[in-house]
């Protein structure tokens, strides 16, 4: 199958509502498996082991689609392609952060952090920027 | 902690068009949304079905692949969501589908939402008390 094909039905997938289930014979760590069971009766981070195991595939399964699709479109439509800098500014508008409104500083921040740092995160960027922008003690 | 992206039109439009000059603004935040999913933060985006409608977003049209493939879920406009709408229309006027957007701001139980909007103080009116992020584009 073709990368968009798979993309596809992967979403297809995701979204049916189809409510029927698997017993499946997937084998995972003893321990991975103790430590779900321990925090779901503890902490109840979820209505079962299952759920948990679930809902983190699913969450990961949307994060793989999204990013072949994104991906994808930055293959067919280079110009798209967001840069660090961009990044950073739209992280700080969808936090809300007070560096939002001064995008130049982040592209600069985003500029000097990509010198050392090739693969630092838009997250990196805007801990950078709010470092530089602390008054020196 | 969980977070909700609402999209208006004007978001919706920028993000379908590579052509338009708002594309790779918006693309940054599905592009941010994509890397926080996969380091597993709980956040969603979402567009209003009224906002689809107004934007012309059809999923079963070929040009609108790209978004479909987002993992951009529809918040519909269903009995209570729409006395909320008409109760956010008759209060301030605004249109059917910012009243709807209105509508799944005041009924989210996030903790934080973020709105990707052309239009900041209507988007701020219809949010009433609920507070909000606000992501100009």
């Amino acid at each position: 199958m073709e990368a968009p094909a798979v993309i596809e039905r992967i979403g297809e997938l995701l979204d049916g509502s189809e409510l029927g289930t698997s017993n499946t014979s997937m084998r995972i760590p003893t321990a991975l498996r103790d430590a779900a069971a321990l925090a779901v009766r503890e902490l109840g981070i979820a209505p079962s082991a299952t759920a948990l195991t679930t809902a983190a595939l699913r969450a990961t399964l949307e994060a793989v689609v999204m990013q072949a699709a994104l991906d994808e479109h930055y293959e067919q439509y280079p110009q798209a392609r967001p840069d660090l800098g961009d990044l950073a500014i739209a992280a700080a508008e969808l936090d809300g952060h007070p560096l939002a409104g001064q995008p130049e500083r982040l592209r600069q921040a985003a500029a000097e952090i990509a010198r050392n740092h090739p693969e630092a995160s838009s997250d990196d960027v805007l801990l950078w920027a709010e470092a530089r922008a602390l008054p020196a003690a | 902690m969980t977070r909700l992206v609402v999209l208006d039109n004007e978001a919706v439009q920028a993000l379908q068009d590579p052509a338009h000059p708002k594309h790779r603004h918006v693309v940054s935040h599905a592009q941010v949304v994509a890397s926080r999913k996969r380091r597993a933060v709980a956040i969603q985006v979402v567009v209003p079905t009224t906002v689809r409608v107004e934007a012309g977003w059809d999923r079963t049209s070929p040009a609108w692949v790209f978004p479909n493939r987002l993992r951009i879920a529809d918040s519909p406009l269903d009995t209570a969501s729409a006395n909320i709408a008409a109760s956010i229309r008759n209060h301030t006027g605004v249109s059917v589908a910012d009243s709807h957007i209105g509508a799944v701001i005041q009924s989210a139980h996030d903790d934080q939402i973020t709105v990707v909007t052309s239009d900041p103080v209507d988007m701020r009116l219809v949010a009433g008390d609920k507070d909000i992020t606000v992501a100009a584009i």
